[in-house]
């Protein structure tokens, strides 16, 4: 089986700080799976599934997505792009336009470009956003706005678009960490069973083990910029999720212990 | 500190108070003139009465110059408020051009419409060129710093996404930042014409064209009910002309 990503020597740290946001991370993903990427606030998940994403610039080491190497230096061209799907955690739907329109929006770079330009998709294009939509179950949600959803509604708009786009691969940047534990629950459902029926690849990031075991055939654990575990969720022990995030360099820690 | 906020207080207090007394005292505001003055105000009223309604061809043709001057003129301020209200915009342009811009709109908005007129109509002489070119010019000032803070406003993370998606730049502008920035645009522009139109009124008054020449011409002339007319008229222009705009503005929300 080809891997959907494979890194190497991963490393990256931002402006202006001299801690490492991601240190010799090194990444085998087969196709076709479900991962979640664990770790506490600042381990380097979002940094990690942004780089994959090829939106990181001037980090260093080997990556491959999709059987393509991604460059540090510039962006991947577009069409290669549209087979990575990203969901972002605070959604960035355009909240003026439709439910069905953000939902098309996944689909621009699919579409014949004049098409795209007049906004009149093709009757494919509509189905295919139709079928998102209703994978996602807010088909009846189709021609509401954006700025008039709750927040678990506007989820499902983000993961309907790139349910949209086709992508190979899906990274979920904490999809679910602004909902409560039974929407969580739901919607981490309905996204792995949506692109298992796809045949894609995802890899989601969260807060929660318990999540992990629920709907990933993989968990990776990210701690400090570096990967402290990777194995398959039957494999991942109560201690393994208590390390973790134990003593985590929380940036509220030095304010307790001096509360306390 | 809180002794010095009160110190600045008092000193506020006595500054307005001086300047109002100032005032009263130095522009001979007397009781007694302004009730010998009664019965002359009476008189003055009483000759508007009955409005003359002979006078409609001129309320017509005057109402339809200065609608003309309105249009025309936001047409204008619109052509140069897209390219300054990009320069405007601290998120399109330098520090140092949008701050430059931004002054300039500032001054522009400083000098009000008649004053415009006026020296317009010195420059290329009476008549509604002169009205155009004055509400196209103050109207930028108020227009382009619309426009700046309705591109300012755009938010980010859409435009991310499509590109993410694969959507190229031309397409992300119509599809991320257009949706964002349309209807913005569109309720400041009818905003905007809206108070050009009310404003262009009074233009004719120096003589840069429309309805306002026949109020001034009537008023010289002490043809007091044909000015009551156009007065009229003038009142029921600009409550139409808000509650369409006001209907308008509520489709672009």
């Amino acid at each position: 089986m080809t891997p959907a990503i494979q890194t190497e020597d991963l490393a990256f740290s931002h402006l202006g700080s001299g801690l490492p946001a991601l240190a010799e991370v090194a990444l085998l993903t087969p196709e076709g799976a479900a991962i979640a990427l664990l770790g506490p606030s600042g381990a380097g998940k979002t940094t990690l599934l942004t780089l994959l994403d090829g939106r990181l610039r001037g980090w260093h080491g080997r990556a491959t997505v999709l059987g393509s190497a991604l460059d540090p230096d510039r962006a991947p061209p577009l069409a290669r792009r549209a087979d990575t799907g990203f969901i972002f955690q605070e959604f960035a739907l355009v909240e003026r336009s439709t439910v069905l329109r953000n939902v098309l929006n996944g689909r621009l770079a699919r579409m014949e470009f004049f098409r795209a330009l007049l906004a009149r998709p093709s009757p494919n294009d509509v189905t295919i956003a139709r079928t998102a939509l209703e994978d996602c179950g807010i088909a009846d949600l189709a021609e509401r706005r954006v700025d008039s959803l709750s927040g678990g509604q506007r989820q499902r708009v983000a993961i309907a678009r790139c349910l949209a786009q086709e992508p190979r691969l899906i990274l979920a940047d904490e999809p679910v960490s602004n909902l409560d534990p039974v929407r969580a629950a739901e919607i981490l459902s309905l996204l792995t069973r949506a692109a298992r029926k796809r045949g894609a690849t995802t890899v989601f990031s969260s807060h929660q083990p318990e999540l992990a075991r629920r709907f990933a055939e993989r968990v990776i654990g990210m701690r400090n910029g570096r990967i402290v575990f990777d194995m398959a969720t039957e494999d991942l022990s109560e201690d393994a999720t208590v390390q973790l995030y134990q003593d985590a360099e929380n940036p509220l820690s030095p304010l307790l212990q001096v509360v306390q | 500190m809180k002794r010095a906020r009160n110190v600045g207080g008092f000193a506020a207090s006595a500054l307005i108070a001086g300047a109002v007394l100032w005032s009263l005292v130095t522009t001979d505001v007397e009781l007694s003139r302004l009730l010998s003055a009664a019965p002359r105000i009476a008189d003055f009223l009483g000759r508007m009465f009955p409005p003359d309604p002979t006078v409609m061809s001129e309320i017509v043709r005057g109402s339809a110059e200065t609608l003309r001057i309105a249009i025309v003129g936001t047409l204008g301020a619109v052509i140069l408020s897209v390219p300054l209200g990009i320069l405007a915009s601290d998120t399109m342009a330098p520090p140092a051009v949008y701050r430059l811009v931004r002054t300039l709109l500032a001054l522009i908005r400083a000098i009000p419409l008649i004053l415009v007129a006026m020296l317009m109509v010195g420059a290329v002489g009476l008549g509604p060129l002169p009205g155009i070119i004055a509400v196209a010019f103050h109207a930028t000032g108020m227009l382009a710093k619309f426009y700046s803070e309705a591109i300012d406003n755009v938010e980010r993370a859409p435009i991310a996404a499509l590109e993410s998606a694969g959507a190229g730049p031309i397409l992300r502008l119509r599809h991320a930042i257009w949706p964002q920035m349309a209807p913005v645009i569109a309720r400041d522009t009818i905003f905007r014409f809206e108070l050009n139109l009310r404003e262009s009124l009074v233009l004719g008054i120096v003589g840069a064209g429309g309805i306002g020449f026949y109020i001034q011409t009537y008023v010289r002339s002490f043809q007091y009910d044909k000015a009551a007319s156009v007065t009229i008229a003038v009142i029921i222009m600009v409550i139409a002309i808000e509650a369409v705009n006001v209907a308008l503005r509520r489709r672009f929300t």
